[in-house]
């Protein structure tokens, strides 16, 4: 699990709405003065040890040259169980909760022109963002909140004051006898280049489809989502980690965006392949040492233990840390997004940052934590 | 009774599945206006001068590129003139038969496909070539048809449990109206279909290209491994040859003409039918009858 060994005090907790309250924490020392905390960017989460027990991803929004508080918020979920409702329920003003130190995989990249989209509690990060690039004097941002209600909108008053007018497209679908918005003339345009428009997008999965099957004809790089990184399209989870090539003993850094075979190609390590599904058996290495993550359906269990096939196959980072599995079934982010993309969101973020930092378990032989040592097969293996 | 349900071409390869209600073939020669055209990797080893049949990793597509599915193409075959749309808006208008159209679609496409700013994919066009994925292996594979029978994907859905589009496979003629995976008993033999007669070349393997949905264009179901824990290899679908000139029409008969016998490589389906040449009755009725959508 991620650890949340900062020890932080609440310092303040109000309702934004009838189920979304806003956490204002602190460091204080023993002559209670504000501590500094870790240093964040717009667009960060912090995990929070909820007193129910369950660890919960909230985004931070206040402004990151505050080097002594996070504010999160927190929407309770209507059914009154889970990390969030524990947070809401059972803590008061003056409590010591126990949070991560805050990572980023929403971050904001530049661009001379923004489109931000928010749907519910999906506000968060992206409320800091459209202050954060207001602050720097770009004015080509527009910033659509999808949300059901007035009374159910956070933020109604700070986004519908008339400074922001320009700026700020409030939406209830309600109010609009249920016609979702029409964001294509928003999208319509693709921006010349990442660095001249960019989307940043956090809200439940559906409004993500909608919003990607939108922008096909964009650069995908420049349409950011508050995502799925780390699991992948098959439901599994997808972390990065190492191949060491063994004829070389040449380090490969593969990402959660390829695979093993795609990393190994990038340095131009040729490797047949065909079906590129873990089906045709083209595509073998040898597996030298290391914990497999075997995806394929052509090696028997014997072979597995000395082949691997690059195209579906990756390290296995459950082996490394498999205090994982929690976070991946109740793993949560910011409070109300559908179950799917809030565990999907926590579930990699965690996984990546403990598979990196933890130390090795289980038999990896020669090979590191996370690492698997590979290589070409024999003549007379092929 | 088995009869075509759809036929499709795919004018450029990765791109969309454009619906004919009839086309023409020619002894020897393959599906009118398919894959004549792809998209080469920036920095592969497509040459236009010195060209040499290439894997199809050297060309984008859905394998690897499933982007390519989000956006909807139509190519007009005869005048190039290409639209590309999302969700019915339209975001790009080239005509392919010019250096200004082409240029067009490859900075559209290095955009779509996040290139690095300097690199544009390349426009491949070779006379008497297409880009099938079975171009490599032969000019006889180059120049068949690919088959699917419905009957054989909706046996696949139930075991699965999970609908999957038909469209995935991306074949030029759908069959329906024959037991699931009959196919795999007479695709070695002749049949005919309207007024053309073919020959069973190969059947298909399937590759990571399936996985993707072609209406999200998500990578979401891992066909090619169910296809193995289902049924024990990755096949589904069949190529064929012509033999004869003709057409065919949507809700055209399809006769198996003389079965070989029952093939020892057969694995799954029902009872073997040898002798009973399946027939369509009013197979037109129902011609109109589509059982899976083609158009977003
Ligand atoms: S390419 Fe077919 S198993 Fe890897």
């Amino acid at each position: 699990m991620t650890t949340t060994r900062l020890a932080v005090r609440i310092l303040d907790k109000r309702a934004l709405t009838a189920s979304v309250f806003s956490f204002t924490l602190g460091a204080i020392d023993e002559a209670g003065a504000d501590v500094a905390l870790p240093a964040f960017d717009v667009g960060a989460h912090i995990t929070v040890a909820t007193p129910g027990g369950a660890s919960r991803s909230y985004s931070l929004n206040n402004d990151p040259a505050d080097r002594f508080r996070y504010v999160i918020a927190v929407r309770r979920a209507p059914d009154g169980r889970g990390g969030s409702a524990s947070l809401v329920d059972d803590t008061a003003v003056g409590d010591t909760l126990f949070i991560s130190e805050p990572r980023n995989t929403f971050p904001l990249h530049a661009a001379s022109r923004y489109l931000l989209i928010a749907a519910g509690i999906g506000i968060t990060p992206i409320r800091a963002m459209l202050r954060s690039i207001l602050a720097v004097g770009i004015s080509d941002v527009h910033l659509v909140y999808l949300t059901r209600s007035v009374e159910e909108t956070a933020f109604y008053d700070e986004l519908t004051d008339p400074a922001l007018a320009e700026f700020v497209t409030v939406y209830h679908r309600a109010e609009h006898n249920g016609v979702p918005f029409d964001f294509w003339p928003l999208v319509a345009d693709p921006g010349e280049s990442a660095a001249d428009r960019r989307i940043f997008c956090c809200g439940p999965e559906a409004l993500q489809d909608e919003i990607r099957a939108l922008t096909m004809h964009w650069r995908p790089s420049a349409v950011h989502f508050e995502d799925f990184n780390g699991v992948s399209a098959f439901g599994e989870l997808t972390s990065p980690f190492t191949a060491v090539w063994h004829p070389s003993g040449q380090r490969i850094a593969v990402s959660t965006q390829e695979t093993l075979l795609d990393a190994l190609r990038r340095e131009n390590i040729e490797v047949p392949s065909s079906c590129e599904s873990g089906t045709c058996g083209t595509c073998r290495i040898r597996l030298i040492a290391g914990a497999a993550l075997h995806r394929d359906v052509v090696l028997d269990a014997d072979e597995r233990e000395h082949y691997l096939m690059p195209c579906v196959s990756r390290a296995d980072a459950a082996s490394v840390d498999a205090g994982t599995a929690d976070a991946r079934s109740t793993g949560e982010r910011a409070g109300d997004a559908p179950t799917g993309e809030a565990a999907g969101h926590a579930s990699g973020a965690e996984a990546a940052g403990d598979a990196s930092g933890a130390e090795a378990a289980g038999d990896a032989s020669a090979a590191g934590a996370n690492e698997l040592i590979v290589g070409p097969l024999d003549a007379q293996e092929r | 009774m088995a009869r075509i349900t759809h036929l499709f071409r795919y004018p450029i390869k990765g791109l969309s599945a454009q619906p004919v209600s009839r086309v023409s073939l020619r002894q020897g020669g393959g599906f009118p206006g398919d894959r004549m055209f792809a998209l080469a990797r920036p920095d592969g080893l497509y040459s236009e001068t010195r060209f040499v049949p290439l894997p199809k990793r050297q060309y984008f597509m859905l394998m690897k590129d499933e982007r390519l599915a989000g956006l909807t193409t139509h190519l007009d075959v005869d005048t190039l003139d290409l639209t590309v749309r999302v969700r019915g808006n339209i975001v790009l208008e080239a005509n392919l038969g010019t250096p200004a159209g082409i240029l067009q679609l490859r900075r559209f496409y290095a955009r779509v496909l996040d290139l690095p700013s300097d690199a544009l994919p390349v426009f491949a066009q070779q006379p008497g070539y297409n880009f099938s994925d079975s171009a490599k292996a032969s000019r006889q594979l180059m120049n068949s048809l690919s088959f699917i029978n419905l009957a054989s994907v909706r046996d696949l859905e139930q075991r699965i449990g999970r609908p999957v589009d038909p469209l995935r496979f991306r074949a030029n003629v759908y069959l329906d109206g024959l037991e699931p995976w009959e196919e795999r008993r007479w695709f070695g033999g002749e049949f005919s279909a309207g007024s053309v007669q073919f020959r069973g070349l190969e059947e298909t393997t399937r590759c990571a290209a399936t996985e993707v949905d072609p209406l999200t264009a998500r990578r979401d179901i891992p066909l090619p491994r169910l296809l193995v824990e289902h049924y024990g290899d990755d096949v589904l679908g069949f190529f064929a040859e012509i033999l004869a000139d003709g057409e065919l029409h949507i809700g055209d008969e399809v006769t198996v003409a003389a079965q070989p016998s029952v093939g020892d490589a057969l694995r799954v389906g029902g009872a073997p039918r040898v002798g009973t040449a399946p027939r369509v009755g009013d197979a037109l009725a129902e011609a109109s009858d589509i059982p899976f959508p083609v158009v977003r």
